[in-house]
């Protein structure tokens, strides 16, 4: 999933670098929990899901985070990348590598929501992150 | 005081379910008596043939490329037209009780309102309007599906009247892999079989006739009303409470005439047809979510289809059984005479035939030839025993329903009122049904397949994809080859009347819109 917003790199990289505040931009998600590397969100089921924090790299603007329960992946890398285009334009690149192959739809429907409301509200002027 | 609609659909259900369409092992007397008071339909096609299309197409009366539910797992958007809001805003009161699945089923997110009014389950059935309105024109929601483990009011019931109970249904998905389960079961170790042992009353098919009684009973004798009992069976899995399964012995059954005992001609049949029928049945192919991943047709025994069919048999009696008790609780209200009643599926099932289960993208009769009765309200003028021969599709559906409650048939409806008899269906000019299926499977598997029914030839042509080149197809003369065992597509005799069809299909069929929706869950 990719998407051109129209807001400085620094801006929406701080959305994705502040591993809580997915929690405020990414729909159906009820709670963000970060302690140590591990995040704890909870879907709108009430289903608490733990992640890894694998990668949180300011100089290259990437995060990638790992789903380790309790959705049945049997292997799952997130990666989040945003590329600077210039001033109030950046690219934003959200790609999932999981095992099975059945929960890629699960996630790419949400993600796809997801990227699309962050866009949206960050070209309206809402801010995430510290 | 207007007229009732019951409209009844299963779940997976094939023509010759029924006794009045030829079956002969399942007893199906209401079901049948509806047809003797009414008007059978011998060629219904769907116009997809798995759930979420299929039903998208009866709610919309739109062409899957219009509504754009291309494949399960496409949510059909909540203001997408709907028949029952057109009902509801001509005064009807309405209900839809069982099956929806016009949103997908696997939703940790929560992010399709089926599945939050199921979570939140309110016991009467109300729930908060969507814009001003109910959801999809509904102002009464009971959920279910098979089983409890999705969000459905049939689960929050089971968990709070039968919690000892839940365990006792087989699980459609694994939760592991969230793949079809391949688990193995009953006498025969088929998969998607399983031995249920809680009572026939908590089972799904007498919970929904249970939930549309409470629902007719909430109603004012004067109001007009329409209600969707849409019943999750006989869809796989075959786990019918234990207790009913001496209704039909499977050692006692026959194989079904479309199950080709012997291997060697079973798949030289297949070989005849395009490549993916063989891929599949020798396990060297896997292009659709519907059946299980890790099961190989070619392993299919002789008993296993008899268990099956077994299975689905007796199912098939707890519907006719339920249908005879809600039309029994109609007439007790007084609404007999005033209640049109139509029955019929949302697709059918291998059940065996051409030596497969499940469906997926095969375009026969097995898959797409359905039970389709309407019993007309008797009030509405007498209608006997009718038959109709010209093709009719689950499009037409929605279009029928605002003929009967006196509705102007909205432009986005694509279908026509269904016909009454022959004569009816000659002015309209009924000459063909046409189904649609796409499909791209998390292993990248594409696959397109476009048919049209006319002039009793099945023509199918497949688009290209990482199977198909797009050269492909099959022709059947159903007539001559009612099993659709012989494909004349390459026959040079038949070359005309296929160039003929495949041109017709293309000019008919509406095109897929514009971006299409992206697919979100498996199913």
């Amino acid at each position: 999933m990719t998407a051109r917003i129209g807001v400085d790199a620094d801006v929406a990289w701080a959305a994705i670098s502040d591993a809580e505040a997915i929690a405020e931009w990414f729909p159906n998600m009820a709670a963000a929990a970060v302690e140590g590397d591990v995040r704890t969100i909870t879907l709108g089921s009430g289903l608490p899901i733990t992640e890894d924090i694998v990668t949180n790299d300011a100089d290259l603007r990437r995060f990638q985070y790992r789903i380790t329960g309790p959705l049945p992946t049997e292997y799952h890398l997130a990666t989040v990348d945003i590329f600077d285009l210039g001033p109030g334009d950046c690219l934003l690149v959200y790609s999932t590598e999981i095992v099975p192959e059945a929960m890629s739809y699960v996630l790419s429907g949400a993600i796809d929501a997801a990227v699309t409301n962050l866009k949206t509200r960050l070209e309206a002027g809402d801010r995430f992150g510290s | 005081m207007g007229r009732k609609i019951l409209f009844i659909t299963t779940d997976q259900m094939r023509y010759d379910a029924l006794g009045c369409n030829g079956g002969t092992v399942a007893r199906t007397p209401v079901v049948d008596g509806l047809a003797a008071d009414g008007i059978r339909y011998q060629r219904a096609h769907p116009q997809n043939v798995v759930c979420m299309p299929s039903r998208a197409t009866m709610i919309t009366g739109q062409h899957v490329g219009t509504h754009g539910v291309w494949m399960n797992g496409v949510a059909l958007p909540v203001d997408a037209p709907s028949v029952a809001r057109v009902l509801h805003r001509a005064g009807y009161r309405t209900a839809l009780v069982g099956k929806a699945h016009f949103e997908p089923f696997i939703d940790p997110f929560l992010r399709f309102p089926e599945n939050v009014l199921g979570r939140d389950a309110d016991p009467d059935g109300s729930h908060a309007p969507h814009e001003g309105e109910p959801h999809r024109g509904f102002d009464h929601l009971q959920l279910a599906t098979h089983g409890t483990g999705l969000f459905t009011h049939y689960a929050d019931w089971m968990g709070k009247h039968a919690p000892g109970h839940i365990a006792d249904f087989y699980s459609v998905v694994e939760p592991a892999s969230m793949e079809v389960s391949s688990v193995r079961g009953g006498d025969t170790d088929c998969v998607q079989v399983g031995i249920n042992n809680m009572p026939r009353g908590v089972y799904h098919t007498d919970w929904c006739v249970d939930r549309a009684i409470d629902w007719l009973d909430t109603l004012d004798p004067a109001d007009d009303w329409f209600c969707w009992v849409s019943f999750p069976d006989p869809h796989h899995p075959w786990d019918p409470p234990q207790s009913e399964m001496s209704r039909v012995r499977w050692r006692d059954l026959d194989l079904p005439e479309g199950y080709p005992a012997d291997r060697s001609q079973r798949e030289a049949l297949l070989d005849a047809k395009a490549p993916h029928w063989r891929q599949w049945y020798d396990g060297a192919l896997v292009s659709n979510y519907e059946a299980p991943r890790d099961w190989v047709p070619a392993t299919l025994t002789d008993d296993q289809v008899r268990e099956v069919n077994a299975r689905v048999h007796v199912e098939n009696e707890l519907i006719d059984e339920g249908v005879g008790r809600l039309l029994a609780h109609i007439d007790g209200r007084g609404w007999g005479d005033d209640t049109d009643v139509l029955f019929t599926t949302d697709h059918g099932e291998f059940q065996g035939d051409h030596g497969l289960l499940f469906k997926g993208p095969y375009h026969v009769d097995s898959l797409m030839r359905l039970p389709l009765i309407w019993r007309p309200a008797r009030s509405s003028g007498p209608v006997t025993g009718v038959s109709v021969a010209e093709p009719v599709g689950l499009v037409d559906l929605a279009p029928t329903f605002c003929a009967i409650a006196g509705v102007e048939v909205p432009e986005w409806m694509e279908g026509q009122s269904l016909p009454r008899d022959e004569s009816e269906a000659a002015v309209q000019k009924r000459q063909r049904v046409l189904t649609e299926w796409d499909s791209v499977h998390p292993n990248r598997t594409k696959i397109g397949v476009r048919s049209i029914w006319r002039d009793g030839f099945l023509c199918t042509s497949y688009l290209a994809g990482t199977v198909h080149d797009g050269t492909e197809g099959e022709l059947y003369d159903c007539a001559e080859d009612p099993l659709q065992r012989i494909n004349l597509w390459d026959d040079p005799a038949r070359r005309s009347i296929r160039d003929d069809l495949v041109a017709d299909l293309w000019v008919s069929l509406p095109p897929m819109r514009e971006p299409r929706p992206i697919v979100q869950a498996p199913v």
